[in-house]
This record gives structure tokens, C-alpha cells and sequence, in this order.
């Protein structure tokens, strides 16, 4: 069942990448609106400029129209859109550094941090708990963070991720797995740290 | 929907859609509550994987529909602008792009100007612009270099006698000891030289790209590597200055200078500007230092007076024997002469057994007074 509404999703994007192929604007708009604030959510998560973020995503979203012809048929329309913004904006984020003269030209930080779902929580116990483990992941090293946020929060598969980062799927699958290894480790110990404090409290 | 069961960590239950709806919307299509009630130790890890998707939500996106719409309109007008701008240039030249003759043309000359560009890129700088550090390793005769890091004015003496008064932030190389039929020196900053007189063996100063050549007088150089010019101010004797034969577009220009006149070199285009009176420049007349202005020119003067003005010249300390020499009058003149040959005309003048012993900037003189 889980497959299936991943199915419908995909085909309705597929469907709609190939009308935009062949020229329909309506597509195009419905694409532009489904996925423009998600890509401009994560084009803010490198550079503090949410104006030149949505330079970028237009600009993105102008290179598919125009070049429309030479898209590729076979694309996860989310996984494309995200990794075209990611490039984009690095590419930006270089060109002005070369303008400032700066030395750093290492690959842009994701500075995105995640946030807690309040209202589903209830009780207090929970909510430390959670308070924690968000730290924790909002402690991982960047580009950790950045492959829990598009396999977990865009959905992406980890080939897809790999695409986006620019990096082999091996990379890919490593980054995820120590973010997660990392996470866990750190979230048992202050698990029993946690419960420790309440039952010291009681 | 089955595969659940085979669910082993908290990630499998984060990557499936449904279980995030089920956490985050109540939307149980998949009956995941019924589920997790079958045994305990699933709903442990299902309680685990509630929590991180707790933590692990995205921050709600701040853009209205009304904000999308109208980047949408944005982003069809670039189309516009882009789809004109391609059509204007990118037909005829794809057209000529895709002419095979065209494409070979373009290559060769592609490749003629890059290497032409390589190639004045290359040479060019070696053309023009000559610095201290090229200088230096032209020469092999096993250099000494003196860098002059304090805010005062030091003074060098060379192994033939000669001294140089070395400015802030210069430096120079020399070799302990001058061998061959001629003596070199590589100056970067300003100095100001007291050559000692050998017409055998002519004195060289490379400064950047001019080289100025002695046979016995003094004179100012100052060639700092981050200048547009290159001074040269004589004071006694006569001076002759060229330009480095390593700057290949060199004219065969010698300049002669007598005392009192300058010569500025204008590094960018390598001209040469003779000053013949240097009072009249504004900027020369302004940038004397102590030795430049004091007279060595002495006539019945006390020697405590002669060596008060030594020390003013070269910021040197001399120490002598006060008493002994305080009534000893000279009549002597020292124009030219660097520090050494100054101290030993000084000495012999003295007699009675007087010399002097440098250290640095630290002179003793030794003397049981005058004749």
C-alpha cells in the first residue's frame, strides 16, 4: 500500500514532467507550485539570503522551460528540482567568493535546523525526551544532516541523495548511516540520563 | 503493507509515508495502531521512532500562495526574457556553429591565443617588474643578506670598507667578501652608500630593475618592491645608472649623475627621468634623511663635536675617552668617505696610537689623546 501512494505520486509528477516536455504551460505551473516553497526551504537552509534563494529556484525553474528539449524523460521530479537548486546556489556561492578574493571555496554548509512537532506532544517526559534528540540531530556534522533531510523529510532514496550531493551512492549511504549510528549512540546514553533525572525528581 | 513486519529499526518506520502520516496527521489508513498493539517489543521501537519524527520536523515554509503565484509570474517573465535573448544570438551562431570549417577555425584560433597568452604570461614577467628575490638568485657568489626590521636607520660595513646606511623595511644582500673585478650588491628598500674609491674594481647596486655603477662616492638608492619608482639621489662623485639586462624590452640608456642631481625611474614603463637639481623636486627635498644634510666638511672643530655628528649621520654610538681627547681640534673634510675610512682618517689625525674597534652600531675609539 505504502508503494502505491509512492507510485501515484511519481506518476503524477511523470506525468506532468512530459506534458512540460512537450510544452504545457499548465504543467509547468502546476510543478512551479507543488515544489517551489519546499526548494526554497532548502535553498535557505545554505545562505542567509532568502531573495537571492529565490533567484535561484526561478532560475531553475527558467532553464526547465527553456531548455525543455533536452530534459531528461526518466526523472524523480522532487530528487532533480532539489539537486538543480543545491547546484545552483553552490555555483552562486562560489562566483562570489571569487569575487571576494576569499580562500575557502569548500562545498556550502547546510545550516538548516530541524524543529519539534509541540502539538502532538503531551506529556513532559516525552517532550524532554524529544528536546533531546533534537539536539542531537541538530548537532550532526552538516552534510549528515543534510542526507537525514532529504531521506527522511523530502523522501529521497539514497541513489537520489547521491545525486543531490554530488557524491557516489557508497558516500551517500555511509554519510546516512553514520548520521544514524551517531544518533543513537549519543540518544541511549541521554535516554538513561533522562529517566535517571526523573526518577531522582520523584 | 505486510513488509512492517520485518521492521528492525527506527529508520525503516521513518522512511515509510504512512507511518509518518499516522504520527503526524492521525491519518491510520494502514491500521498502524492495531499494529503496534500486537506485541510489546514493536511498539517499543514504534514509540522510539514517534519520537524522532518529533524532533525531526521540518520548520513550516513562510510562503503564502499569493507569494508563490507571484514568483511564478517572475520566473514566466525570465522565461521571456531569456527565450528572446536565445533566439537574437543563439540561432546564427548555432548555424555557424555547426559549420564543420568553422569549428576548426575556431579551435586553431583558440588555441593561438592561449598560448600566446601562456606565453606573454610567461615571459612578460620576467619582462618587466624585477624583484629583489629574481635578483638575488641571478647571482651565485654565496650572498649575505642584512634585513633592517627596527624603525632606526642600521649601518652595514661591507668587507671592502664601504658602508651602507640601510633604511626601515629594506633589506641587502652582499657577499662576505668581494672577490673578481667587481663588486655587487642587491638592494630592496633605500639606502643610503658610502662606496670606498677602487677604480679596478667598480661597485654595482641592483636595485629591482636599474642598476647603478660606482667607482668611489655616496649616494641614496631607494627601491622598495611595492613602489611605482625607483630613486636614485647622488650626493659626491659621479654615478652611472642603467637598467637591467635581465628586462628584455631594456633600452641601452645610461644615465650619468653628478652630486646634486636625481634620477627617477618609472618602474610601469621604464623611463628613465633625470632631476638635475634635487631642491626643485618637492618630493626628493622633503625625504632627506640626517646624513644627507649633515656637512663633514670640519675646520678647527673639536673632536667630541666630529663624532656627535657621526653619530647623528649613522645612528651609531661612539664611545671615547673623553677626557683624554677634550682638546683636540680637527681641521679635516669626510665628504665621501664611508664610516670606516671617516674613523680611520679621524684615528690618524689623533695619533699617539688611536684606533677604533666597530661592533654594530657600537664604535670604541681607543686613544691617549692628541699630538
Amino acid at each position: 500500500m505504502k508503494k502505491q501512494i509512492l507510485h501515484t505520486e511519481t506518476l503524477d509528477d511523470s506525468i506532468l514532467w512530459s506534458n512540460l516536455k512537450k510544452g504545457d504551460e499548465k504543467a509547468f505551473s502546476i510543478l512551479f507550485k507543488k515544489y517551489y516553497s519546499h526548494l526554497v526551504r532548502y535553498g535557505n537552509s545554505f545562505i542567509p539570503f532568502p531573495e537571492k534563494v529565490q533567484d535561484c529556484v526561478q532560475d531553475v525553474f527558467t532553464d526547465i522551460w527553456v531548455y525543455r528539449n533536452k530534459l531528461n524523460d526518466s526523472v524523480v521530479v522532487k530528487a532533480y528540482l532539489l539537486a538543480c537548486v543545491r547546484k545552483r546556489i553552490t555555483r552562486s556561492q562560489e562566483r562570489d567568493r571569487i569575487f571576494r578574493l576569499s580562500t575557502s571555496v569548500d562545498s556550502i554548509k547546510f545550516l538548516f535546523d530541524f524543529s519539534i512537532e509541540h502539538h502532538l506532544i503531551a506529556d513532559e517526559i516525552t517532550a524532554d525526551k524529544v528536546l533531546r534528540l533534537n539536539q542531537l540531530i541538530n548537532d550532526l556534522p552538516s552534510r549528515q544532516k543534510e542526507a537525514i533531510y532529504l531521506r527522511y523529510n523530502q523522501e529521497l532514496t539514497v541513489d537520489q541523495i547521491a545525486n543531490t550531493l554530488d557524491i557516489n551512492y557508497q558516500s551517500a549511504n555511509n554519510l546516512l548511516h553514520r548520521a544514524l549510528l551517531c544518533l543513537r549512540k549519543d540518544w541511549k546514553a541521554s535516554i538513561s540520563l533522562i529517566l535517571l533525572l526523573f526518577l531522582t525528581a520523584f | 503493507m505486510q513488509h512492517r513486519n520485518n521492521y528492525t529499526e527506527i529508520e525503516d518506520f521513518l522512511a515509510d509515508e504512512s507511518f509518518h502520516l499516522w504520527v503526524c496527521f492521525k491519518d491510520d489508513q494502514q491500521d498502524w495502531e492495531e499494529w503496534t498493539l500486537e506485541n510489546s517489543s514493536r511498539a517499543k521501537l514504534v514509540e522510539e521512532a514517534r519520537l524522532w519524527l518529533f524532533a525531526m520536523k521540518t520548520p513550516d515554509s513562510d510562503l503564502s500562495a499569493e507569494a508563490v503565484q507571484n514568483a511564478l509570474e517572475a520566473t514566466w517573465m525570465k522565461i521571456e526574457t531569456k527565450e528572446e535573448n536565445k533566439n537574437a544570438i543563439a540561432q546564427p551562431v548555432l548555424k555557424l556553429w555547426k559549420n564543420q570549417w568553422f569549428r576548426k577555425i575556431a579551435a586553431i584560433l583558440v588555441i593561438g591565443l592561449l598560448s600566446g597568452w601562456f606565453y606573454n604570461d610567461h615571459f612578460a614577467t620576467k619582462n618587466s617588474a624585477l624583484t629583489y628575490n629574481e635578483l638575488i638568485n641571478e647571482n651565485d657568489e654565496g650572498l649575505v643578506e642584512q634585513t633592517n626590521n627596527s624603525d632606526k636607520p642600521q649601518i652595514i660595513t661591507l668587507s671592502d670598507g664601504s658602508s651602507v646606511l640601510l633604511q626601515p623595511n629594506s633589506k641587502l644582500s652582499y657577499p662576505k667578501i668581494f672577490v673578481g673585478n667587481e663588486r655587487k650588491v642587491y638592494l630592496s628598500g633605500e639606502g643610503f652608500f658610502e662606496i670606498s674609491k677602487n677604480p679596478q674594481k667598480p661597485f654595482f647596486v641592483f636595485a629591482n630593475e636599474i642598476v647603478t655603477k660606482v667607482i668611489g662616492t655616496s649616494f641614496k638608492i631607494k627601491a622598495y618592491a611595492n613602489q611605482p619608482n625607483i630613486e636614485v639621489v647622488v650626493r659626491t662623485g659621479k654615478v652611472k645608472v642603467r637598467s637591467n639586462e635581465l628586462i628584455a624590452n631594456s633600452k641601452d640608456e645610461l644615465i650619468v649623475l653628478l652630486p646634486n642631481q636625481a634620477l627617477r625611474f618609472v618602474r610601469k614603463n621604464l623611463i628613465f627621468n633625470k632631476i638635475t637639481d634635487i631642491t626643485q623636486d618637492e618630493t626628493l627635498s622633503h625625504s632627506t634623511s640626517n646624513i644627507e644634510q649633515l656637512g663633514f666638511e670640519f675646520t678647527d672643530i673639536p673632536v667630541a663635536q666630529i663624532f656627535k655628528t657621526i653619530e647623528q649621520a649613522y645612528l651609531v654610538k661612539i664611545d671615547f675617552p673623553q677626557a683624554k681627547l677634550k682638546d683636540c681640534y680637527l681641521t679635516t673634510s669626510l665628504g665621501d668617505q664611508p664610516l670606516q675610512e671617516k674613523l680611520k682618517i679621524i684615528c690618524k689625525s689623533l695619533g699617539n696610537n688611536s684606533s677604533y674597534e666597530m661592533n654594530g652600531n657600537q664604535i670604541i675609539i681607543i686613544s691617549d689623546g692628541c699630538n
